[in-house]
């Protein structure tokens, strides 16, 4: 698979297609906004998307977790979409998750979606620090290189008379978004207010996922 | 005319309002009556201005004089404009009030205010005139059978707009309905002149069915313009002939310039705007118009304030504009019927002619122009193809059933295969789309305690809405009209219309295009609110509208080709059509009626292969994508097509040796259900089949999605079905709809079954002057989305890196 070559915070990251990012270093695989049991979540106000996220996001996951075996995988919050979720994980998926375990770290940091839910076997911060980097799902107050989730970002790109949005990683000098890795889930514009008062406006690096690449503009 | 002296309408109570008015009962009036009261179930095929509206009264108004007193709802009337709703009640009025019958009449629709249709619900007129979708909410309500269970006559106007849409499906439904809740209704539909009339019978009729026809023998005068200018080979604006239309708008008190889409109104406009010296009075009609100054212009043009108006097919139905003398349509007819509707917006009289004059904008539309007054004096109407029921609207009518109260499925399945189409669904397809609507209907059962509806414990066949709430949902997605995304336009504080999103995302700041006639500067994007301010630009963009593009229809394309053949007719027509069409039969060959010319010609170091087909633009545009598969396929390594409604051209890097061997039946079999996935047609279909079975919410209270957010998530969803379950209901259903109405399959398979032992190849050594207007369109790309995202990527990518002066990465 191919990746983009990322710079942040003096160390070198790797994005892949997957909206996964990759620590070469630590070998450490990060992820964000997976939104497992979106779906459930939405059934309940009768709404009746298609019940397979849950088993394509743990898939995801699990084929990446395989052809990198990662030390450690980090999620920069929203694992779950809510409280419902949980009903979506079916015993299998709990065997499968404990197998992935036993040869990688997990590390569950919280978002503002599941911060109150807990699922057996995984271990949950508020955020986590490496070296120079903090781990957050909304960026804090902090001399820290941070690394989040959260804005689902998303670039508008009008190039020769055409308009598309794609999904992307965007980085300032000091923070760094990853795009979604669930299935259901929308995106922001990287233009939004939400976005723009995050990352300000200049000084972008912007990295659109494609369908077999990551791109640099 | 001469009436029989044992006319029973002489005793029927309008006859004394008549007689005031000097006006006369017509035949067909007589005929219509007598039927009806015999007990049929009669359509009714008139021309505008032969009193159908009064013809489908006939019967409700004796039967009310008679009962005296009625009380409740006895006649519903169906009308598919709103407009026209309102405006069927003011005709009503008029003998209703002059003779003060004792019937009351009312109008329901959209714009009715809720106070009113609450009191129309506690106490309902005598007869009420609504449209499909009103009425399909007045049958979800739970005392709907109450409402409606001594209704007497329903009446359809209009009934030839219905027959071929998602509309006639839904309203089928809700007329079945109607019967179950009064068994002895009879049905009334009014209709324009059509070709297939017993099609329109079987779709309607139950009872004793009969038709009552009446022809007009005054046909319509139409010319095409005669213009000293050279008619462009290929274009469609028409600007060539733009000083000669403004001259044929001086000459008449009031005229109506009708166009095919709204891109070539707005353009039409403007043009005819910068050479206004005598300063006429034009105005701009198009359907993303804000109402009130849609509402302003038809006021306008009732009253004849106005010298011309510029429209779409916004103004093809409905209201009689009495002083309309001519109709200028300009571009190509496409097919009969259209022409004729538009044709008959002028003079509304039956004894004096409609006139109109055609302007073609390009070659192969002039010859169409004269084909299509060559069948309008041959009285040769297109066919309506009735559709086959879509699931989609059988889902909704499930969930508006389910809002009305608990019902028995098998019942319901009864119900729903009286109405004529869906007399083939399958038990097991109806009880799929229960499923849908109970959670979903996905095979993975994730959803059991959140369900929509519900069996009953003591009844499975019986299902049961879980929570009265939803009926407010189903409510607010009820109908089968699905717009693409729309952004309002505002000037200032006023709001202009309505234009596409897509077209607004490709604008930047300080860009101008032409909307409502007025240039515009796109300024900003704000809460889904475009803000522009009047612009002085001279260089716009249009407007681009994705809608309106109409195919060719079969019966206009055969008498085309038939046109071609008849070189002995050629001397008729002007010059430059003469001499081009005499050009072609030297170079290569003119093809005979049922003969399918292909003609390859090397040009600019590429291949080039034109296929004369005459399939209608959808038709076309699908055989394209199949040829592209089947040259790769045979390593000729095509690089691009593009289709109009008469020709396809496929140009490659190899010459095209075995054009024989690919073009035949077996292209379509092999390669369809490859060109559906790659192209976004099934995932937009997709869309509205979400929305219309209730699936996905079109918009809640409170919760106002934009259009985008819409389209966003149900792509998401059809790539999630798509790959979990490709057999799911809805997936089923959006292929369907897009082998009927985006890819023409029928017409593509009918010309494909019986191709290659009609072919005629010509290689020729260059371009032939036939293949000029089709070779000059070729500019636009013709990759699939996906393709185009990643080409964009890329390319925006390379430029950037160039820019940069570094090389890529990978």
């Amino acid at each position: 698979m191919y990746y983009q070559l990322i710079n942040f915070g003096n160390e070198e990251f790797h994005a892949y297609p997957d909206k996964s990012l990759y620590w070469k270093r630590l070998n450490t695989l990060i992820v964000s906004d997976l939104h497992i049991g979106k779906s459930i979540s939405y059934a309940k106000n009768k709404q009746f998307l298609p019940p397979y996220d849950t088993k394509e996001i743990l898939n995801k996951i699990f084929v990446s977790l395989d052809k990198i075996k990662p030390s450690n995988l980090i999620i920069v919050g929203d694992l779950l979409h809510d409280v419902f979720s949980t009903l979506s994980l079916k015993d299998q998926d709990h065997k499968n998750l404990s197998q992935y375990m036993k040869n990688t770290d997990f590390i569950w940091i919280k978002g503002n979606h599941d911060k109150n839910i807990q699922i057996e076997g995984f271990k949950n911060f508020t955020n986590y620090k490496i070296d120079k980097l903090l781990f957050t799902h909304i960026p804090i107050e902090t001399s820290l290189f941070q690394i989040c989730g959260h804005y689902h970002p998303k670039v508008k790109i009008s190039h020769r008379g055409k308009t598309i949005f794609k999904t992307c990683f965007i980085h300032n000098e000091k923070i760094f978004i990853l795009p979604s890795f669930g299935i259901l889930t929308g995106g922001l514009d990287i233009h939004s207010k939400q976005i723009s008062d995050v990352l300000g406006k200049n000084n972008l690096s912007i990295y659109p996922v494609g369908q077999d690449k990551v791109y640099k503009l | 005319m001469n009436i029989n002296k044992s006319n029973p309408l002489l005793l029927h109570p309008l006859n004394k309002w008549m007689k005031k008015k000097k006006w006369f009962w017509f035949p067909h009036q007589i005929e219509t009556f007598q039927h009806v009261r015999s007990g049929s179930d009669v359509v009714v095929f008139a021309p505008t201005g032969a009193g159908k509206t009064l013809t489908g009264f006939i019967n409700p108004i004796d039967d009310l004089i008679k009962l005296k007193k009625f009380k409740g709802l006895h006649t519903l009337y169906i009308s598919p404009l709103k407009s026209l709703a309102n405006d069927i009640v003011r005709n009503l009025e008029k003998p209703i009030k002059e003779l003060d019958l004792n019937i009351s009449f009312q109008v329901r629709t959209g714009d009715t205010t809720p106070y009113k249709k609450q009191k129309q619900k506690q106490k309902p007129p005598n007869i009420l005139i609504t449209t499909p979708e009103s009425l399909a909410l007045l049958n979800s309500y739970e005392n709907a059978k109450e409402f409606f269970h001594n209704l007497k006559y329903i009446i359809i106007d209009e009934i030839h707009t219905f027959l071929d849409n998602k509309r006639a499906d839904l309203l089928s439904l809700n007329i079945e309905r109607l019967q179950t809740f009064s068994p002895n209704l009879q049905r009334i539909g009014l209709s324009a002149t059509l070709k297939n009339k017993q099609d329109a019978k079987k779709w309607l009729c139950r009872k004793k069915p009969k038709i009552v026809s009446y022809e007009n023998s005054v046909l319509p005068k139409i010319k095409i313009l005669e213009s000293k200018e050279r008619i462009p080979w290929s274009g469609h604006m028409a600007t060539y002939s733009i000083n000669e239309i403004y001259k044929e708008i001086m000459q008449s008190k009031l005229t109506i310039i009708f166009v095919n889409t709204r891109a070539q109104a707005e353009y039409m406009f403007k043009n005819l705007w910068l050479i206004n010296k005598k300063k006429l009075k034009i105005a701009v009609h198009h359907g993303s118009l804000e109402k009130n100054l849609r509402l302003k212009v038809e006021n306008n043009l009732s009253k004849g304030l106005v010298d011309c108006v510029v429209a779409t097919s916004s103004l093809e139905l409905g209201l009689d504009y009495g002083d309309v003398e001519k109709i200028i349509q300009v571009g190509a007819p496409k097919g009969i019927n259209r022409l004729l509707q538009r044709v008959g917006r002028s003079n509304h009289n039956l004894n004096t002619p409609s006139k109109a004059i055609l302007v073609p904008t390009n070659r192969f539309e002039f010859i169409e122009a004269i084909a299509a007054i060559e069948e309008i004096k041959k009285n040769n109407l297109d066919k309506i193809d009735l559709k086959e029921g879509s699931f989609d609207v059988v889902a909704q009518h499930i969930f508006a059933t389910a809002c009305a109260g608990q019902f028995e499925i098998n019942d319901l399945y009864k119900e729903i295969i009286k109405a004529y189409p869906y007399k083939k669904l399958k038990l097991n397809d109806f009880k799929q789309l229960i499923n849908l609507i109970q959670d979903g209907g996905y095979v993975l059962k994730n959803y059991d305690q959140f369900k929509r509806i519900f069996q009953l414990r003591e009844n499975k066949n019986i299902y049961k809405l879980v929570n009265r709430r939803e009926t407010r949902k189903y409510r607010m997605n009820v109908g089968t009209i699905i717009e693409s995304p729309m952004l309002k336009i505002k000037l200032g504080t006023k709001t202009l219309g309505n234009i596409e999103e897509v077209f607004i995302q490709n604008l930047s700041q300080g860009d101008s295009f032409i909307f409502a006639g007025q240039m515009l500067e796109f300024q900003s994007m704000k809460n889904n609110l475009v803000q522009v301010k009047r612009s002085k630009s001279l260089i716009s963009k249009i407007p681009s509208y994705s809608g309106g593009r109409m195919p060719l229809s079969t019966n206009l394309a055969n008498s085309v080709r038939g046109l071609l053949a008849k070189s002995n007719m050629w001397d008729l027509y002007p010059e430059q059509i003469t001499e081009w069409l005499k050009r072609q039969k030297n170079a290569s060959k003119i093809p005979k009626k049922d003969e399918y010319l292909v003609e390859q010609f090397p040009r600019k170091k590429n291949f080039y292969t034109v296929i004369y087909t005459f399939a209608g633009w959808h038709a076309n545009q699908t055989l394209g994508f199949l040829l592209l598969r089947g040259f790769k396929e045979f390593n000729y390594k095509p690089l691009g097509f593009v289709a109009n409604d008469y020709a396809i051209v496929l140009w490659s890097l190899k010459e095209v040796k075995q054009i024989k061997t690919i073009l035949n039946l077996g292209l379509l079999n092999k390669h369809l259900d490859n060109y559906l996935e790659e192209t976004s047609i099934v995932k937009r279909l997709f869309r509205d089949n979400a929305i219309i079975s209730c699936l996905i919410e079109r918009r809640l209270p409170g919760m106002e999605k934009t259009g985008k957010q819409v389209l966003f998530s149900s792509d998401l969803i059809y790539t999630v079905l798509k790959k979990n379950e490709p057999d799911h209901i809805l997936l089923k259903s959006s292929y369907e709809d897009a082998k009927k109405n985006m890819i023409d399959y029928d017409r593509l398979k009918e010309i494909l079954k019986k191709i290659d032992k009609k072919i005629i190849l010509k290689k020729l050594t260059s371009i032939s002057p036939l293949a000029v207007p089709i070779i000059l369109e070729i500019n636009r790309e013709n990759l699939s989305k996906k393709e185009t995202d990643e080409y964009i990527l890329e390319d925006l990518e390379n430029e950037i890196l160039k820019e940069a002066n570094v090389l890529s990465i990978n």
